[in-house]
């Protein structure tokens, strides 16, 4: 009386078991499509030292609910990013970033390192396909040139692109995707395993320039500056004592 | 039109409508930051708020970095937290319009009439730049109440206060320790005669500054000063003195700086003469200042400007902050 019963559940369970097979391995396919036809690309706005990068992520064919998505920046000892200026901008904005280490405000260039950043999109539109991220970014001060150059280039790469769905759980059949880990959230309280996109030409850098001092010239900026500052002082030390209330 | 210029610097009229202007400005701000991108409140309103923040969830201020300030300041403006981020605003308006009260005060006690003392004050209440700094949230104004009520009781006699007052300043920011200078001369004993040998007259001069007015003045002063290290010292530890003093005096900022110094600081910036090169930026000052002070003592009010507009041209640093 149980034997009929028995086939059933088994029969029913390989079959559950199948589609859920099945679907991780259709959700790992459009993981893949995604990886392979997801562009990144990255411009520079405003001028002068305090800029604004804009990251344009383009996903495609077709939006993927359960997605991930996580850019990582590597930013150059050249500019810092303002940790109290991108939170003040977080409620106006569509993503959350996280940083990976201390950022000194003041220190320049020579003195500074670099460090990375982790943006997440917290919502995709599902009508939207275009992903743009604006981040200010701040030029240091850089070191006076002593080889007669006036301006100093710093250049900003795109950010990587990383992907990660709950749902495909085997990254290993994305191959040639790179799998590394990064916290899974901005409040960086667990690390996850992300699908690294991997294209064959990268897509290029941008470079804005900075003004530096000319260090040849610091015996004349010093001599001149004392001087002018020794004459001032004289002459209006003389004046008030001239003038002086008895 | 001299009706309404007369009416204006009325005191009453004065009093009311230069606050008034600044609860606008408060106002307007408020819309500015919530609908435009270039905000109208000073970025260091934010520092100020943000270690307010830390304060209440009983952190050190300078948990916030680029606070560079007394830990009474961020004290002071908890209400940010609690209550609305417009209270330190008000604080700030409130005590630059004290701060124009004051100076009507004091221009009373020297003897000026009051249509002549409103006018004057005048300059102060409804000048532009004292406005839109107290209303985009600059703590400076507390500091110009405090020296001009260290003045004002000065100049009435109430030297206790006075120095209770000016002990205050000078923990709230270090730069009013250069009015000690012509504090310190004003109070001296005049000395009767003159001449005789150098030696001699130097004595005398030394014994010109030890009285008892001097005494009280420089022990209340250095008193209250002391005690309030001394609290904050216990409270925060060695971050407090770095941050609110030491921070400031070693300071070689290079960012956004329109000191005469600022190139050639810069250039300097990893020399090894940049040690010897701000002690030589330090001693036109350090002359200045001594000038101007043994020059003006005798109008106290004056000195004390003559002394913050060197002080102020004579920095290493001077900034502007226009974002």
């Amino acid at each position: 009386m149980y034997f009929p019963l028995f086939i059933v559940l088994t029969s029913l369970s390989t079959y559950l078991c199948f589609v859920k097979e099945d679907d991780v391995q259709d959700h790992c396919d459009l993981l893949k499509q995604w990886l392979e036809s997801s562009t990144v690309s990255v411009e520079l706005n405003k001028l002068g030292f305090h800029r604004e990068v804009t990251a344009t992520v383009e996903l495609r064919p077709d939006v993927l609910s359960g997605v991930s998505v996580l850019l990582v920046s590597r930013w150059p000892s050249g500019v810092y990013v303002d940790p109290y200026q991108l939170a003040s901008l977080r409620d106006q904005s569509d993503w959350q970033i996280l940083l990976d280490s201390a950022i000194d405000l003041e220190a320049p260039a020579h003195k500074a390192s670099g460090f990375l950043t982790y943006v997440y999109t917290t919502n995709i539109a599902p009508t939207s396909t275009l992903q743009k991220v604006t981040i200010p970014v701040h030029g240091r001060y850089h070191e006076p040139s002593f080889a007669g150059e006036t301006f100093t280039s710093v250049y900003v790469e795109p950010p990587e692109l990383l992907l990660r769905s709950e749902k495909c759980t085997h990254l290993n059949r994305l191959e040639p995707h790179a799998v590394v880990d990064a916290p899974c959230t901005a409040s960086n309280s667990s690390m996850c395993s992300w699908v690294k996109t991997h294209h064959p030409q990268e897509p290029s850098a941008v470079s804005f320039q900075l003004p530096v001092g000319d260090g040849s010239a610091v015996a004349l900026v010093c001599g001149g500056t004392l001087l002018v500052t020794v004459i001032c002082c004289v002459a209006l030390s003389k004046s008030t004592l001239k003038h002086r209330i008895r | 039109m001299e009706t309404f210029l007369s009416k204006l610097t009325e005191k009453r009229v004065l009093f009311t409508s230069s606050l008034v202007v600044r609860l606008v400005l408060v106002a307007y701000g408020d819309y500015q930051d919530r609908n435009m991108a270039v905000k109208y409140t000073d970025i260091d309103y934010q520092v100020f708020t943000d270690a307010a923040r830390f304060v209440t969830q009983g952190e050190s201020p300078y948990s916030r970095s680029t606070y560079r300030y007394t830990p009474l300041l961020a004290w002071l403006l908890t209400p940010n937290i609690y209550l609305s981020l417009l209270f330190g605003k008000i604080l700030f308006i409130v005590c630059d319009v004290l701060s124009g009260v004051l100076i009507h005060k004091i221009l009373r006690l020297r003897g000026l009439s009051c249509k002549a003392a409103g006018q004057i004050s005048s300059l102060w209440l409804l000048n532009p730049l004292p406005v839109g700094v107290s209303s985009r949230g600059n703590a400076e104004s507390i500091l110009a109440a405090l020296v001009l009520g260290v003045l004002l009781c000065k100049e009435a006699g109430h030297l206790v206060w006075a120095a209770v007052l000016y002990g205050l300043s000078v923990h709230m920011k270090i730069y009013p320790i250069t009015f000690g200078l012509p504090i310190a001369l004003s109070l001296r004993t005049l000395q009767e005669g003159k001449g005789g040998r150098a030696w001699k007259t130097s004595v005398a001069f030394i014994r010109s500054f030890l009285n008892r007015e001097l005494l009280i003045f420089t022990s209340v002063a250095g008193g209250v000063f002391l005690l309030l290290t001394a609290l904050f010292y216990f409270t925060y530890g060695w971050e407090f003195l770095h941050e609110t003093y030491l921070y400031h005096l070693t300071r070689r900022d290079i960012r956004h700086n329109f000191s005469p110094y600022f190139y050639m600081l810069y250039l300097t910036a990893d020399g090894r003469w940049s040690f010897g090169l701000g002690l030589a930026a330090f001693l036109p000052q350090l002359v200045l200042l001594m000038a101007a002070s043994w020059a003006f003592h005798r109008d106290l009010a004056f000195a004390c400007f003559l002394n913050t507009a060197v002080f102020v041209s004579f920095n290493k640093v001077c900034t502007s902050q226009v974002r």
